[in-house]
């Protein structure tokens, strides 16, 4: 009975972090946890008072229509000018699949894709 | 002026003039004699005015106070002679009061500040004259009583660096000093436990400075105080022993394919010899020796077993009788040769002696007295390697406690910190001759790896210098392939951002040159260089592969090996002086061949593991290094921007990784319980030195135990409440069954249920004792509690638990109802009818868990509640009474009774009323204001919310950002209590503090 109403066995996997470049002061990667206010508000404070001419606003996997969101609002809202360009990409995450029952197994790591977006905001070079 | 300060202004004016008298005693009337003979001391009535100036000042200042009236009383005419006998009375008083000291302080002491000079309390000459008499008195008093407790040498020469040492030695008799001990204890609240000096805490405040170390830079920490236990033997022998103290069901044991490879450290929890369920000893690390060296005789196999000190004589005596050990007297064999390395280092004194006689002289002069030969850094005695072999000689299992140092790096940049402090050993250039014969050479080295294996002595070899083992190993050209292989992937561990990419516990050794070689200047930051970025593909394969088996390899294994790192290992003192000779000062200092290479061993930490979020947190390195260079890698590490922790920050790590604490969050293990029982101690004396009237009344709050947690009688309670349920399940079961409706009477038949429970045990004075009894013969099984480790069942677990939020997320599964979740769980409840489950706890709106809350099921209303409203912060807990006040008040009184009657009796005989306040004494120690007595009355429902289980790590979580707790719960307590909650408010459970009445919500989960 029980296995019929628990979702099917399946291999147990664990997720190892995301593989990212380390951030420097103008890299957003935006997540689904955090406040989306919070997050506008710390980019706005970035363009704004950290004088920072560009920002580059990372979303992986369910991220991106958060992200597209925030670099949206960010131009909708801004006070000067805001260009947008968005690239995407691939990112290859990795899995840790658990050894399930006999030990002899070998547990091993499978990878799987996800997409990503990574929009760049910046102000419009005045000549 | 209150009483208080009357008595200060009196012994302020206890040796001042209070009235001066003038010898002869002379009337009143000025007109008589001149002068007034009582002078009091008051301002107003000046003693002794004279004349017209009294009067004029007496004007002037007094103005409309001093009228008309007073000027009868000022005399017309003085007597000069009396005059001047009434001043010089007064003036002798003032003098008298000036040079005799009154106050309890030193005479230098004395002196206004800008008469203070350095040293007054030595030397008398810089007190000024006056002073100077009674600071002689002063001095020889006290050199008196130093002399009473002098020292037999002067510091100078305890400060000598033998004296030290020696001092040091007798110092760590009883508790162990790692190698970094002296480091932290400048830097570190240190504490005594389990046998070693421990860094506690930083002295500086910097709890959220450590966390973000973990999370955005690197914390180091010492870890040499893990005891490490080797086995050598061959892998079917060593593999059929210990599969008896563990289980495949708690995850992969001992015999995981990729730990047995040598590649991968494992991690288990061992329980004693076949009794898996029950009765477990504590979590270890283990890790393999790599097979696949070339040409091993036999399939013999080395495994290092890291462990918690608090564990380890249980695991020891376990693991004896498993291997069916016999300790044996023989040390010798893996004994590092004291004899021989003090030879080769009063050689090294001899060769340059010219500069250094003195030292040289009192090397001599420590001769005589029998001196332990200290083995590296010298912070610490050696200790005796213990051996023990099996019966038939298969096994052998070797103590290596404080023979290998381990440290810790936490953070996404200890990659960084470990690159940049670190350098790949230069290799030895080989003289041309031997590049011909290789053969004989690959014979030779395989013979040196053959002897490493072994753990044996080597042969000395003709042409043995001071490196001759990494000269040995350098004439292989395979074994210089693996050392350029190592190196790559060393350097190719930059390419990532966190540790956590690699498969978890990943193993890399490594030979590394001098680290203090390459020491920055000052404390730099390591950064990650953007450029290492760029190799994506070499960074795939390690991501998914991990380290290749054959980079697992490190001489580090050997004994052998270890013991020459350790002997060849050129002193700080040595390091100095060759840099202080090089042309351009503070260039790089280079050895060439003669540097020390240390074999070192890499693990991987994988940081957070469980539950789904933040994964990878706090992962980081270990760094295995023989002992005696723990100081030549730690301050190369601190320098390279790496923060240091202690225990505090272990816990603190432990606690937002959700991981249980080692020794105290394993309840069931002898360890577990000790330290419980060290908890408790701590906390009640901390608690019984405050006054009663200070204290929490914690019998008001309704909490029994709140300094420890009774699993046994949580489980107990919890275990017979599940035997009344089964015995008439047709009414609650029907119940719930039927939907949400008929919730409340549910609850009526639980209350129904709990009260003749209730009544039965308070009638029972012993009831522990007899349901113990009763459980003995119901099976063996039933006598202990335990934790839940079974992967399976955990998992199962937190998928209940989690239902509700998956719902909320919007994706459909089949959810079970009640009775589904109690007939899937009913197996395990009969196999372990008592035993708990290790849970996290998230709080919903605010509050910050503490030690020892509980946990409770919240009823229907409090559902209803929170569902009707958002912020509902949780129900109240109401008052409960103190019965024992009054009880406590009249043994108070009755002993003070007894008292009295004590000292009339004295007074009277002696002696003859002696035996009867015994009980009284015994009385008293039961009795504590605020705390229960002990035999509790039953936990479960002593509070208005049923219980079922207790916090044992609780704090704000800087992670999560709201307040966490994590604990035990009992397994049949979640179930009752899963099994009741309707789908969308699943895993909603109520934590109180010890010390508040308020209930808050919080939510469970289970993570494996």
């Amino acid at each position: 009975m029980a296995e019929q109403l628990l979702p099917p066995e399946r291999p147990r996997h664990r997720r190892r972090p995301a593989p990212r470049p380390p951030r420097t002061p103008n890299d957003i990667y935006v997540n689904t946890k955090t406040d989306f206010q919070a997050q506008l508000c710390r980019c706005r404070r970035l363009l704004e008072d950290g004088n920072q001419k560009e920002l580059r606003v990372h979303g992986l996997g369910l991220a991106i229509g958060r992200a597209i969101n925030l670099a949206l609002q960010l131009q909708a809202s801004g006070p000067g000018p805001l260009l947008i360009s968005a690239n995407t990409s691939t990112v290859e995450l990795t899995d840790d699949l658990e050894p399930e029952g006999g030990e002899d197994m070998e547990p091993g790591a499978r990878n799987r894709n996800n997409s990503a977006i990574h929009i760049r905001v910046y102000r419009p070079q005045t000549e | 002026m209150s009483s208080a300060k009357e008595k200060k202004y009196a012994k302020r004016m206890r040796n001042q003039p209070s009235s001066v008298s003038l010898t002869p005693d002379i009337g009143d009337r000025p007109g008589q004699h001149g002068a007034r003979g009582n002078v009091p001391p008051h301002r107003d009535s000046h003693p002794g005015s004279s004349g017209q100036h009294q009067r004029f000042s007496g004007q002037s200042r007094g103005g409309g106070r001093s009228g008309p009236g007073d000027a009868h009383l000022v005399p017309k005419y003085l007597t000069a002679t009396m005059f001047a006998q009434a001043r010089a009375a007064e003036i002798n008083a003032m003098v008298k009061a000036v040079s005799v000291k009154t106050s309890n302080c030193l005479v230098f002491q004395s002196l206004p500040r800008h008469m203070r000079r350095r040293a007054m309390g030595h030397d008398i000459k810089r007190l000024p004259r006056r002073l100077r008499e009674i600071a002689k008195k002063e001095l020889e008093k006290s050199l008196q009583q130093k002399k009473e407790q002098s020292k037999a040498k002067c510091r100078k020469a305890r400060r000598r660096h033998g004296n030290l040492l020696l001092e040091f030695n007798q110092r760590q008799r009883k508790n162990k000093w790692m190698e970094t001990h002296i480091w932290h204890t400048k830097r570190f609240h240190v504490v005594k436990k389990w046998g070693y000096c421990l860094p506690d805490r930083p002295t500086m405040k910097c709890y959220r400075a450590c966390y973000r170390a973990m999370t955005n830079h690197c914390l180091l920490e010492d870890l040499s105080y893990l005891c490490c236990l080797e086995m050598i033997g061959e892998e079917h022998n060593l593999l059929r022993s210990l599969s008896r103290l563990c289980s495949t069901d708690t995850g992969p044991s001992f015999a995981a394919v990729l730990c047995l490879s040598g590649r991968r450290q494992g991690s288990l929890v061992m329980y004693k010899a076949d009794r898996y369920p029950e009765e477990a000893l504590g979590p270890v690390t283990f890790i393999w020796k790599p097979k696949n060296l070339p040409e091993v005789p036999s399939g013999e196999r080395q495994l290092w077993i890291w462990m918690h000190p608090a564990m380890k004589q249980d695991v020891l005596k376990e693991l004896r009788q498993v291997c069916l050990c016999e300790e044996t007297p023989d040390n010798a064999v893996c004994k590092p040769e004291p004899a021989l390395a003090s030879q080769q280092e009063e050689q090294r004194d001899v060769t340059k002696s010219a500069t250094r006689k003195r030292k040289r002289r009192d090397q001599d002069g420590e001769k005589a007295v029998p001196v332990k030969k200290i083995v590296g850094d010298g912070t610490r005695d050696t200790v005796d390697p213990y051996k023990w072999t099996s019966k038939d000689g298969l096994i052998t299992i070797t103590d290596l406690t404080l023979e290998i140092v381990r440290y810790r790096l936490v953070g996404p940049l200890s990659h960084c910190v470990l690159a940049d402090a670190l350098r790949a050993a230069p290799l030895h250039e080989l003289p041309s001759e031997t590049g011909g014969c290789s053969s004989s050479v690959t014979e030779l080295s395989a013979a040196t790896w053959a002897k490493a294996v072994l753990g044996k002595q080597t042969i000395e070899d003709p042409g043995s210098g001071p490196h001759s083992w990494w000269k040995d190993f350098c004439r292989n050209p395979d074994n210089v392939n693996l050392h350029h292989q190592q190196e790559s992937i060393f350097q190719l561990l930059q390419g990532l951002n966190s540790p956590a990419q690699v498969p978890p516990g990943t193993i890399l050794g490594f030979t590394v040159g001098d680290p203090r070689l390459n020491l920055p200047r000052k404390r730099t930051k390591s950064t990650p260089n953007l450029e290492n970025y760029e190799d994506g593909n070499k960074v795939r394969t390690l991501r998914m592969d991990g380290v290749p088996a054959e980079c697992a390899q490190s001489l580090i294994w050997s004994c052998d090996i270890r013991t020459k790192a350790t002997d060849e290992k050129i002193s700080e003192q040595e390091i100095n002086r060759l840099r202080s000779e090089l042309l351009v000062p503070g260039s790089q200092l280079s050895l060439g061949d003669k540097e020390s290479k240390i074999p070192v061993l890499l693990i991987q930490q994988p940081g957070k593991v469980t539950g789904t979020e933040h994964p990878g947190w706090a992962s980081g390195w270990d760094i295995c290094l023989p002992k005696g260079w723990g100081m030549a890698f730690w301050i190369p590490f601190v320098y390279q921007g790496a923060r240091v922790g202690g225990l505090q920050q272990d816990l603190q790590r432990s606690q937002f990784m959700g991981s249980p604490y080692i020794p105290g969050d394993f309840p069931d293990s002898p360890a577990g319980a000790q330290s419980a029982k060290d908890t408790e101690m701590c906390l009640l004396n901390k608690y019984k030195r405050r006054p009663p009237a200070k204290r929490t009344n914690f019998i008001k709050h309704g909490i029994l135990a709140p300094f420890r947690c009774p699993w046994e009688q949580l489980t107990m309670e919890w275990m017979a409440r599940a035997r009344t349920s089964t015995r008439s399940p047709a009414h609650t079961e029907g119940s719930t069954d039927q939907g949400d409706t008929k919730e409340p009477e549910s609850e009526v038949a639980e209350a129904m249920q709990v009260v003749p429970s209730f009544k039965a045990e308070t009638c029972l004075p012993l009831t522990s004792e007899g349901e113990q009894n009763t459980c003995t013969e119901v099976g063996k099984c039933e006598d202990l509690f335990s934790v839940v480790r079974d992967k399976k069942i955990l998992w199962q677990l937190s998928e209940c638990c989690s239902q509700s939020l998956r719902m909320s997320r919007g994706s459909r599964s089949s959810t079970p109802t009640s009775h589904d979740l109690a007939s899937l769980f009913n197996p395990a409840l009969r196999r372990l009818p008592r035993s708990l489950v290790w849970v996290r706890l998230s709080m919903l709106t605010k509050g910050s868990p503490e030690l020892h809350a509980l946990i409770s099921i919240p009823t229907d209303q409090d559902l209803s509640q929170i569902s009707k409203q958002k912020n509902f912060p949780g129900p109240q807990e109401p008052k409960h009474g103190d019965a024992f006040k009054k009880k406590i008040l009249k043994l108070k009184k009755e002993r003070k009774k007894e008292k009295a009657k004590k000292k009339e009796s004295r007074v009277g005989e002696e002696g003859a009323v002696k035996p009867i306040p015994k009980e009284e004494v015994l009385q008293k120690d039961d009795l504590t204001f605020g705390l229960w007595p002990e035999p509790l009355p039953e936990l479960t429902t002593h509070c208005d919310r049923v219980l079922i289980g207790f916090v044992t790590q609780g704090n704000f979580s800087l992670t999560a950002g709201c307040g966490e707790a994590l604990g035990f719960v009992s397994l049949t307590g979640l179930t009752h209590m899963l099994s009741r909650q309707p789908t969308e408010r699943k895993g909603l459970v109520l934590v109180r503090n010890p010390s508040s009445f308020q209930h808050r919500f919080a939510r469970l989960f289970i993570d494996v």
